[in-house]
């Protein structure tokens, strides 16, 4: 369908190909001017962003709690926590912490040394799901290398790439304008093709969709894929008793509660370990107690008609398997769900506060039951392990887990944590080794 | 069989499927599903147990629409039959990836089954054909002989034996070779004008057009043709929306999307739903349940009917399932649509809401 300036029509989503091109050539504009300012400045900039983010009085941060929810169907409560706690290690200085780890020294933007690093040209990202903190790294991150940003917004979430533009652009007009966005239906291929015109390309979304992308992106592009991924926890026997109990329950309650379990460090699973069911009975019940406290505090929000019936199946299907005699146990509250099974056998997981409670034996139990979740799982939360911990984190690590931590702290990442076991800036970035000179240098 | 009130059930059930004219008789409904469901519960001790659970046993249930469903998972785990093991005559089994589990349905008798899906076959996929005239049928499955615990092969087995032609088979739509034969017989009816037949899981249908594509095949089907595909993509390595397939399917073979019928069944059903288009060509498309079925689109929240217009799982008693449980809560969404309903799939590619994936689909590996 053709306007009447003979250009692509614009469909119900947004831009045309055309209008991606002329921002990917605006982009291009921005980012040569941007890469004549010295490096320090820009990330100056950006540490100020990065602080503005943190705090829950910003602008930015005020529009996500007023905007969010709408948009998203997460309560506002929920928006209110979760962001509190994604943005909590946000910060000038972890920024910082992350370039030098990653990059040697930020000096290297800008050095003549013997390691240089650079950004693309120009940097597409493709932006999925509705947890804010993944779409706000993945946009400003390519602006840490000084490489101009064209995002697509998740149909899901709208809003967050919009204050994400704000926010640069209002602390600095001209790094704001090498952020732009372009919204257009994911099945749009013309739109998609476009897009990925860009030198890079970080694709963010379900297996299927970063296959799409792939399948367009030229052999000369750089293309990073971040896919879905699911987190579990992991009890072991301390901390299956008295005070030790309350505390990852209450942790974990939170980690389940919070983005509705939709993030992929929201935990699906809890595996405890011990003989028997005892333990594993005593955790979730515990869970299930503490998930119903949640429940007033951070209600869940609004479900779609298709999970409420993958939840409604679930459910039956447990009551089902109860009523056949298998020794499991069922907790149903209201807009929460705990079955605690009878084996560590995977099965269907619907989210939205839906969590199953595995018995294993010991650790090399739940290394084997995890084992066909490996190449999705994203972190573990461990708890009341003792002096096992350190060896039962090396097996999780060999399975391919990319973050480790306690219950209570899922959904707090560090800022510069290996998402999907990669780190951030470095796939985005470019190297170039400059070699010592040698003999036919010298006269 | 050996149990007397299942034999009077099953034949005042098969007398109704046997009728001529399908005519829509609540009461008639009513009293043959309260009747089944007092049987079921008494035979069955996991679904009575279940029913027990919900406060819905036969006593307090007055109505089919508070007969408690058996949600469609549960068949993966559970034997659910009202007979003794030892009768078991018959296995169908979901479809299923190497990681997943499959769902069982046990039979002891395929009589109700095979006497269920024929009339719907032939009322949806074959209103136009004389009573004498046969149809060539191109089943997109494997042979019963390789796949006898397919209720998708045996249904297409019945449907041959009954209604097709001589030269009717199963043929395979995925490979280079082994799609030559299904293409020299497709290539063969486009040149003749006698009726035919097209069917399949959807996915064999998207193999086969992809086949064809690679080799730069069109074909014109002759206008009496007509294309019924069956099921999702869940677990194969690509989607494809019916819009695009129905499209892609009027490109590659010359069969319009009028003449395209989805049939919307489950291995753990008996009966089946068809898209009414080849009957009833000038109106809406949708499903229209065969009389010895009733199907319910439910709010999922609250287990009540979904308002009208409203989208909400769909849930089926059948009377076909004497043997198994009557009542099934699919994994489905459904709006009701006049007289019928529709099944409301995700779109193909349709973000999710979060980074986070539901396991199943995690295990669901691509299968082919």
């Amino acid at each position: 369908m053709l306007d009447c300036r003979g250009r692509t029509a614009l469909g119900p989503g947004g831009v045309t190909p055309e209008e991606i091109a002329e921002k990917v050539d605006g982009l291009r504009e921005a980012g040569s001017r941007l890469r004549r300012r010295p490096a320090r400045e820009t990330l100056a900039i950006l540490g100020r962003i990065v602080d503005t983010w943190r705090d829950p009085n910003s602008p930015w941060r005020r529009s996500l709690v007023s905007e969010l929810p709408e948009a998203t169907g997460f309560s506002r409560p929920l928006v209110v926590e979760g962001a509190h706690r994604g943005f909590e290690t946000w910060s000038r200085a972890a920024m910082d912490g992350l370039l030098a780890r990653e990059l040697g020294h930020p000096a290297a933007l800008d050095s003549t040394a013997h390691r240089m690093v650079s950004g693309f040209e120009t940097h597409s990202v493709v932006l999925a799901g509705q947890v804010p903190m993944p779409t706000v790294l993945a946009m400003i991150a390519p602006l840490m290398l000084r490489s101009p940003v064209l995002a697509k917004p998740s149909s899901r979430d709208p809003v967050t790439p919009k204050l994400v533009a704000r926010s640069v652009s209002e602390t600095d007009a001209e790094l704001g304008h090498c952020l732009e966005i372009a919204s257009f239906p994911g099945s749009d291929r013309a739109c998609s093709r476009a897009l990925v015109e860009a030198d890079c390309v970080v694709a963010m979304g379900s297996d299927a969709s970063v296959a799409g992308i792939r399948a367009l992106v030229s052999p000369g592009c750089r293309l990073v894929s971040y896919g879905h991924r699911v987190s579990v926890a992991a009890l072991g026997s301390t901390a299956t008793h008295g005070r030790a109990l309350a505390c990852s329950a209450e942790g974990l309650a939170l980690d389940i509660a919070l983005w509705d379990q939709l993030g992929c460090l929201s935990p699906i699973a809890v595996y405890v370990i011990g003989p028997g069911l005892e333990a594993a009975d005593r955790v979730a019940d515990a869970l299930a107690d503490s998930l119903g406290r949640l429940a007033s505090r951070l209600p869940r929000g609004r479900v779609e008609p298709a999970a409420a019936a993958r939840t409604s199946h679930e459910r039956a299907e447990a009551e089902m398997r109860l009523a056949a005699g298998r020794p499991i146990a069922l907790h149903i509250g209201d807009g929460w769900t705990v079955v605690r099974e009878s084996d560590a056998t995977v099965r269907p997981s619907p989210l939205h506060r839906f969590v199953r409670v595995h018995p294993v034996q010991d650790e090399a139990g739940l290394l084997d039951a995890l084992g066909p979740l490996g190449p999705h799982l994203a972190a573990v939360a461990l708890a009341g392990f003792g002096g096992q911990e350190r060896r039962l984190a090396r097996g999780l690590a060999d399975l391919g887990v990319s973050r480790l931590c306690r219950p209570g702290a899922m959904q707090s990442p560090p800022f510069d944590w290996h998402h999907d076991g990669t780190p951030l800036l470095t796939p985005i970035a470019r190297f170039t080794d400059l070699e010592p000179p040698g003999p036919s240098d010298t006269a | 069989m050996t149990d007397p009130a299942r034999a009077a059930i099953d034949q005042e059930i098969l007398a109704w499927m046997r009728e001529s004219e399908w005519r829509r008789d609540d009461d008639r409904f009513q009293r043959l599903a309260l009747k089944l469901f007092a049987f079921q519960f008494e035979r069955c001790a996991p679904y009575r147990r279940f029913c027990e659970g919900r406060g819905r046993t036969p006593d307090a249930v007055g109505s089919w629409r508070e007969i408690p469903a058996v949600p469609t998972g549960a068949f993966k785990e559970l034997d659910l039959r009202c007979f003794p093991a030892e009768e078991t005559v018959h296995r169908f089994r979901t479809s299923g990836t190497s990681m997943s589990v499959r769902g069982v349905l046990l039979l002891d008798t395929l009589e109700l089954y095979e006497t269920s899906l024929l009339p719907a076959f032939r009322r949806f996929l074959l209103p136009d054909l004389a009573a004498d005239e046969r149809v060539r049928i191109v089943a997109l499955a494997p042979s019963p002989a390789k796949a006898p615990d397919s209720s998708l092969t045996h249904m297409f087995a019945a449907a041959i034996r009954e209604f097709g032609e001589s030269g009717s088979d199963f043929y395979a739509a995925n490979g280079e070779r082994e799609a030559d034969p299904l293409l020299r017989e497709l290539e063969d009816a486009a040149a003749r004008e006698t009726p035919l037949l097209l069917c399949g899981a959807a996915f064999a249908l998207v193999h086969l057009l992809d086949e064809m594509q690679r080799r730069g095949v069109t074909l014109r089907l002759p206008d009496s043709a007509r294309v019924m595909e069956t099921g999702g993509f869940k677990g194969r390595s690509r989607e494809v929306s019916r819009s695009d397939l129905y499209a892609r399917v009027h490109r590659s073979l010359g069969v319009p999307p009028a003449r395209t019928v989805n049939q919307y069944g489950m291995t753990e059903l008996g009966s089946q739903f068809y898209d009414s288009v080849l009957r009833f060509p000038d109106e809406v498309r949708r499903k229209l349940p065969p009389p010895w079925t009733r199907v319910a689109i439910v709010d999922p929240d609250t287990g009540e009917p979904a308002a009208p217009g409203q989208s909400g799982v769909i849930t089926i008693v059948d009377l076909a399932n004497t043997g198994s449980v009557l009542a099934l809560q699919t994994e489905d969404l459904g709006r009701r649509v006049g007289d019928g309903f529709e099944v409301i799939g995700r779109e193909p590619g349709a973000e999710a809401r979060g980074c986070s994936i539901a396991a199943d689909a995690l295990l669901s590996g691509p299968a082919a």
